[in-house]
């Protein structure tokens, strides 16, 4: 395992914080207190060339293949640099659940129709997997596609869809084999406006406020042969595949959050003073400070060895969800501390420390909930 | 190589005890004797046992409802 960056990748990273900085921190408290998505910084990711991360040189990528530790260590700095949460979140969700398995999977016709289109920021992706009655056991879904003549008939409804309500195409899952349960699994690519189709309103949330999350349904929706991804069936290679990337990238963005809270802190524990002294001189303040360096280090090992594995084609189950566990719950611990060593101007919105507990606590929910990871660890280890 | 992936899944894999000796043409995932997990476990197993590369776009019923087919599927590679 090697955990040495290149210097071009360094450099990369400082130039994702500096932007961030520069052009994404505006407005932050209205747009969190609105629910407002900003289209608009959406757009200047594109132009700077985050989407760009998730999609080859030939389809409108930065490289010539898609470089995970590359989009890791970027994401990490844009999670440093950007305050809102949930543009991170939003961007990664497109980037690896959406751009990447049209990558992997798509047909010349479909990269060259939408993931060119999501990696210039002109097209906004979805993927809708969870249903109502499918969350952890998500391949036991509902939303079934019936084959007819030139393509399928899609029939369900999705919920807790991250950009559902805004999507320009939704990479949506339903079972075109019902009795074939799990291996009838079935991606296809759905147009916003197409007949049947319906995107609900964003959905009000405790925290990553700045995403829209929403439902689709789908009454009798016609969706081509052509906009299929993959195989029939190939549903559950896709999301299974798709998934510790995904976990990789949106944790990495978590880990910037982290660091960024812990500059922030001890920049503000250093210089609030009471009885005299810097009020960091107090153990009990200075102890929560150790604790957060400590949950992020842990963290920041263990999304750079998942990186490491995925750079090399590894399966990274075990480690993927060590870190999911790890990196959420301490999100959520450090954000509390945060809280705590900033005392009662903490609590206050506008001084945007108690935003990072309301949009960690998402964390430990979605993508696999600190519950599912801790049975996958102990189920790979034989129980 | 059929038997050395039936040891493993009776062994290993199993979600619960199974009534019966478990078949090559038993379905795995839609029968319920794997689970999803259970699935990615013997796919890094056969990576590992065979030396092979399972790509995500090989991981259909096609190549992995049951064993057999997943031993005709390793016999073409």
């Amino acid at each position: 395992m090697n955990f040495n960056w290149t210097k071009e990748q360094l450099e990369y990273k400082l130039k994702v914080i500096e932007f961030a900085k520069n052009h994404l921190n505006n407005d932050l408290v209205q747009k969190d207190l609105n629910c407002s998505f900003a289209a608009d910084n959406w757009q200047k990711c594109a132009e700077f060339g985050i989407q760009q991360l998730a999609a080859p040189k030939s389809f409108g990528g930065q490289f010539d293949e898609i470089d995970i530790l590359h989009a890791t260590l970027a994401m990490e700095g844009l999670g440093y640099g950007c305050k809102d949460n949930g543009l991170p979140f939003s961007l990664n969700a497109q980037m690896w659940t959406v751009q990447m398995p049209i990558s992997q999977f798509g047909t010349d016709f479909q990269k060259e129709k939408y993931l060119k289109g999501m990696a210039s920021g002109k097209l906004i992706g979805s993927h809708a997997l969870t249903e109502p009655n499918a969350g952890s056991d998500v391949f036991s879904m509902q939303t079934v596609a019936e084959k007819v003549d030139g393509g399928y008939i899609l029939n369900g409804k999705k919920h807790l869809i991250t950009l559902g309500p805004i999507a320009d195409i939704s990479l949506v899952f339903a079972n075109a084999r019902p009795k074939m349960g799990k291996w009838g699994i079935t991606g296809f690519i759905v147009e916003k406006g197409t007949k049947g189709f319906n995107q609900s309103e964003n959905m009000a949330k405790m925290g990553l406020r700045t995403v829209p999350i929403g439902e689709l349904t789908f009454d009798n929706c016609f969706v081509p042969d052509e906009n299929r991804l993959g195989a029939e069936g190939a549903g559950w290679g896709i999301t299974t595949s798709t998934l510790e990337y995904d976990r990789c990238c949106i944790l990495a963005s978590q880990l910037g959050s982290m660091e960024r809270q812990l500059d922030e802190t001890v920049k503000f524990v250093k210089q609030r003073k009471q009885f005299g002294k810097s009020i960091g001189d107090f153990q009990s303040v200075s102890n929560r400070i150790a604790n957060m360096k400590l949950r992020l280090e842990t963290s920041r090992l263990l999304l750079y060895q998942v990186a490491w594995l995925k750079s090399q084609g590894k399966s990274a189950m075990m480690e993927a969800a060590l870190l999911k566990l790890q990196l959420s719950e301490s999100f959520v611990e450090s954000s509390l501390d945060a809280i705590r060593c900033n005392g009662g101007r903490g609590y206050l919105t506008e001084n945007e420390v108690e935003r990072d507990l309301r949009d960690a606590v998402g964390g430990v929910l979605y993508a696999g909930t600190s519950d599912i990871q801790r049975n996958i660890i102990s189920n790979l280890l034989g129980l | 190589m059929t038997e050395i992936i039936l040891e493993y899944i009776s062994k290993i894999l199993s979600n619960e005890q199974l009534e019966d000796e478990l078949q090559a043409e038993d379905d795995l995932l839609g029968g319920g004797i794997l689970d999803s997990l259970g699935m990615m476990k013997l796919i890094l197993f056969i990576e590992e046992k065979f030396n092979v590369k399972v790509p995500p776009e090989d991981m259909t019923i096609e190549n992995f409802m049951t064993v057999d087919h997943i031993t005709t599927y390793l016999n073409k590679k």
